[in-house]
């Protein structure tokens, strides 16, 4: 056994540990002790330096060598008299048959701690059909290849998933990741916004669509010119309905009453409706106050909806257009249906929304999430809902739509009805965002597999800390000096916040065999 | 310039003799418009027949039009469609193709592991013509991701895509179900002539002007029966064209005149459904008329077998009726009760039904649960539902579909 330190002191939470020369320890990395039936898995989260001299003398001591600057002044055995504490928390005991219990009890008081193996990490061990690989366990910066976190993908997402991080800390790269997991496995269906058209891999990059299996298990959604296999994204205007503003635009009550209006006379084109009226002729029969208001009222409707959609009308052939091909009075029809039904056969289904602005892009993601609940509520309802895979709604900036401030001026949207009740109808969110601390803490608290990366701002540390699944109360300036691609997963489903390191996408992605396709000759009739 | 665009023709479809007839009239009466109007070409986007090789009757029928066809020096360019094409056996388009009625336009050359169509020029007008066949349970996607499309698109000319399936982008009321999506096919060609959606639909999309489906000319399956009853127009799609499309105009085929009677018996007793029934069908005149009769919802008492539906469509005929149908899947009792949604074509069904009983099956294998357990039973369906047809002997039918069964569950 390769001793890292010796345990000299502290208690429950702040175990004091003298290094032992020579082994470097680093904030963060794993430590083991040895006990009879199990072993103790220990954190460093912090480290101090100590030594057998008095302060003051050390002081003294400086002052002689960098004033009178003997040339080969040294401690006497500095080994012995100079050496660095490190403070441990215990993290998890693991029993000889696997099994993991939070510890109760401390070390054995002078006991030698090792750092940790991967054969301490067996217990995690394992992938499977349903099980999505999130990355490796770290201990500091040192990373164990052999010890892979797999979580149980039906789980995390049903439980919903937060990704925190500010820029560069490696967001979009783990979301890949996590998607290209979710490929091989039939028990979860994804819907991904994504916003800057990052994830399929376009243009001879590496993205999901290099996945073995991406014929079968993805579908890809893009207004322009889709790439061979994949699908215009074009939704009729018909399948939107007013509640799929709700909680996104901002409409007046009089404005909300004329919607509703138009969509009980008018149904699947309520909105073409509303964008073709003649403002001249409204309330010819009314009097000139009452025509005025209602006039207004549909001018500012039909500018709100305008910007909302990016949409046109076009005067000469009296028909709404959209600027950015999305949204059709005629085609498309089909396209939310064929969305959730893959989802439901769990596929995971990317929309390209990077041409949409943020209203419109939370519209589609609106008329899709909407159905999707509404499917596996009736699903609940009739007794069905175990057969269904779990749905997931993956939404970058999340606070968009679950932000405090959001949810305060506005009504719900169906996005944060998912994130209060959709657990129980295994429809989940993978929200990623820049800004936890502007989620509200019950959202922030049911969202139960948070994946923290790198976060310098201490506001969003905290958030993150008071809603860990974990206790994580120590690891403020672990979550701070988290690199790129370092993180911890703090989570109802993981025994202990796993500090780990995410493998690159690119290069995750080419370990894997390319699709069979195109190594067997077909027969063409 | 013009040609006619037909597809799902669905010849030999219908068993009951007027039916048969109308079907028959129909068809002839749509290939002596093309030949009265003077079309360049007839296209024939799949299923062409019903089945592959469907009984002597029908083949007389579509060989002498198409000898009509043939002699009026319109060449007709076809694929084969999911229902009259069987990867085992011949198909009654390969008899109409022998006898030089008939262009088949998938013409693949070898060059590894792409698929190049090469087109077949249309002597008269110089269109180029290329397409793939529509087979069974999606197997075609392969073709699909394998296609050469930059040799398809880099030709010159008029350029004619034929193909047989459900392209995702055209799809409007259907049940949602395995697609296509149009991306697959090659951009820039002038028009897409497609099969398998049995409704007209005409649109354009970037890069793809003029995808066009005609729709069945009468039925092909029992849905489209009720929906031409609801006053659907059936018909063939006429084409002019220069050096591009400059017109695309869905032509009506005449048909047959429908009464459509829709009968909610929910809650009922098997009685007071009979009554409201008859009720309803004394309310119509059926003189010469298809009369399709609808009954559906659970009935509060009794069993459906009370209703007498024979004397009714009995009562029907000798009112004058055309043909009668009678639907009553959608027709359940509390005393006898079946699972089933009785919606969408036979191909949605089956994949529901499908989806529903893999869910209930508790088993780890990837392959055979989710939506590659649907596609791999639904494959193992198509294989298995065909009867021996006549001219095959037994143990050769055995042999046949159990080596087609093993394939397609890779166990060979």
């Amino acid at each position: 056994m390769s001793v890292a330190g010796q345990v000299v002191g502290g208690g429950i939470g702040d175990i004091l540990v003298r290094q032992q020369s020579g082994s470097r320890l680093e904030v963060g990395d794993l430590l083991v002790s040895e006990e009879e039936n199990s072993i103790l898995i220990l954190e460093v989260f912090g480290l101090q330096y100590g030594s057998q001299i008095d302060g003051r003398v050390q002081e003294m001591m400086s002052g002689v060598i960098l004033e009178e600057g003997p040339p080969d002044a040294e401690f006497y055995e500095p080994n012995f008299v100079n050496y660095v504490m490190a403070r441990v928390k215990a993290l998890a005991r693991v029993n000889r048959d696997l099994s993991v219990n939070l510890p109760k009890s401390l070390p054995a008081f002078f006991g030698k701690l090792r750092i940790i193996s991967s054969e301490d990490l067996k217990f995690l061990q394992g992938g499977g059909r349903d099980r999505i690989f999130i990355g490796y366990i770290r201990s500091g910066s040192k990373v164990i290849r052999d010890a892979k976190v797999w979580l149980d993908a039906r789980d995390i997402f049903t439980h919903h998933l937060l990704i925190p991080a500010t820029t560069g800390r490696g967001k979009s790269n783990l979301v890949k990741c996590i998607l290209y997991h979710l490929l091989d496995s039939s028990g979860v269906g994804a819907l991904v916004l994504d916003a800057h058209n990052e994830y399929y891999g376009l243009n001879g990059e590496v993205g999901l669509s290099s996945h073995p299996d991406a014929r079968n298990s993805l579908v890809y959604y893009t207004p322009t010119d889709p790439p061979p296999g994949s699908r215009h994204l074009t939704i009729s205007l018909d399948t939107i309905r007013p509640d799929h503003f709700e909680g996104i635009v901002e409409f007046s009550d009089a404005q909300v009453r004329t919607m509703r209006k138009y969509y009980s006379d008018y149904r699947g084109e309520w909105i073409s409706q509303i964008m073709l009226t003649d403002l001249s002729m409204l309330g010819e029969a009314e009097s000139r106050r009452d025509a005025e208001t209602r006039s207004i009222t549909m001018a500012v409707l039909q500018q709100k909806i305008r910007q909302a959609l990016d949409l046109e009308v076009d005067r000469e052939q009296n028909v709404v257009v959209s600027r950015h091909n999305v949204f059709d009075s005629v085609r498309g029809g089909r396209t939310a249906d064929e969305v959730v039904r893959n989802i439901e056969e769990g596929r995971v289904v990317v929309l390209d929304t990077s041409k949409l602005n943020d209203q419109a892009e939370l519209v589609v993601g609106s008329i899709i999430a909407t159905r999707i609940l509404d499917h596996y509520r009736e699903a609940k309802t009739r007794g069905v809902l175990r057969d269904k895979p779990v749905a997931t709604i993956v939404i970058e900036e999340a606070p968009r739509v679950i932000g405090e401030e959001v949810l305060q001026s506005r009504t719900n949207n169906i996005y944060s009805t998912i994130a209060r009740e959709g657990r129980k109808f295994k429809v989940g969110l993978t929200a990623v965002t820049q800004l936890s601390s502007v989620i509200p803490k019950a959202i922030l608290a049911n969202m139960n597999t948070k994946i923290i990366l790198g976060n310098e701002m201490k506001m969003e540390r905290m958030a993150l800390i008071e809603s860990a699944s974990q206790d994580l109360s120590e690891d403020d300036r672990t979550i701070a000096s988290l690199d790129r691609g370092e993180a911890i997963i703090t989570s109802i489903f993981v025994p202990f916040a796993l500090p780990i390191q995410i493998p690159h996408f690119e290069e995750m992605a080419q370990q894997r065999p390319p699709p069979a396709s195109g190594t067997t000759r077909v027969k063409v009739f | 310039m013009k040609f006619a665009h037909l597809a799902d023709v669905h010849l030999g479809f219908q068993k009951q003799e007027p039916l048969q007839e109308m079907e028959r009239r129909i068809f002839e009466g749509v290939v002596d418009r093309c030949i009265a109007e003077g079309v360049d070409f007839v296209l024939v986007c799949g299923d062409l027949f019903h089945v592959n090789i469907p009984d002597m009757r029908v083949q007389k029928i579509a060989m002498k039009k198409f000898r009509d066809m043939h002699d009026a020096g319109i060449p007709v360019y076809a694929v084969y469609g999911s229902h009259d094409f069987s990867p085992t056996s011949s198909s009654a388009i390969d008899l109409l193709e022998a006898a030089g009625y008939l262009n088949k336009v998938t013409v693949p050359s070898d060059d590894g592991d792409l698929i190049r169509l090469n087109y077949v020029q249309d002597k008269n007008t110089g269109a180029r013509l290329a397409g793939f066949s529509g087979l069974k349970a999606g197997r075609d996607v392969e073709y699909y991701e394998r296609l050469d499309r930059e040799y398809l698109e880099s030709a010159d000319g008029f350029r004619i895509f034929l193909f047989h399936g459900a392209v995702g982008e055209m799809l409007q009321d259907e049940i949602s179900g395995e697609s296509l999506p149009l991306s697959y096919m090659p951009r820039g060609l002038d028009y897409y002539a497609g099969g398998h959606l049995h409704t007209f639909r005409n649109r354009s999309f970037s890069g793809y002007e003029n995808v066009v489906y005609p729709g069945t000319l009468f039925a092909g399956q029992t849905a489209d029966m009720e929906e031409n009853a609801r006053g659907r127009g059936r018909g063939f799609v006429m084409v002019d064209f220069g050096d591009r499309v400059e017109r695309v105009r869905f032509v009506e085929a005449p048909g047959c005149r429908y009464e459509m009677v829709d009968v909610d018996a929910d809650g009922l007793a098997s009685e007071e459904a009979a009554a409201r029934i008859r009720s309803m069908v004394d309310s119509i005149d059926p003189t010469g008329k298809v009369v399709i009769l609808k009954a559906y919802g659970e009935l509060g008492s009794g069993r459906t077998a009370d209703i007498d539906f024979s004397a009714i469509r009995k009562g029907l005929l000798q009112g004058g009726a055309y043909h009668v149908m009678i639907h009553r899947r959608g027709l359940t009792s509390k005393e006898y009760k079946t699972r089933g949604e009785s919606t969408g074509t036979r191909e949605e069904i089956e994949r529901r039904t499908f989806q529903d009983s893999i869910a209930n099956v508790r088993i780890k294998r990837a392959d055979l649960t989710g939506h590659r357990g649907v596609d791999l039973s639904t494959k193992l369906l198509a294989t298995l539902r065909h009867p021996r047809p006549d001219n095959e002997k037994k143990a050769d039918y055995e042999r046949r579909v159990t080596a087609d069964a093993t394939s397609k569950m890779g166990l060979e």
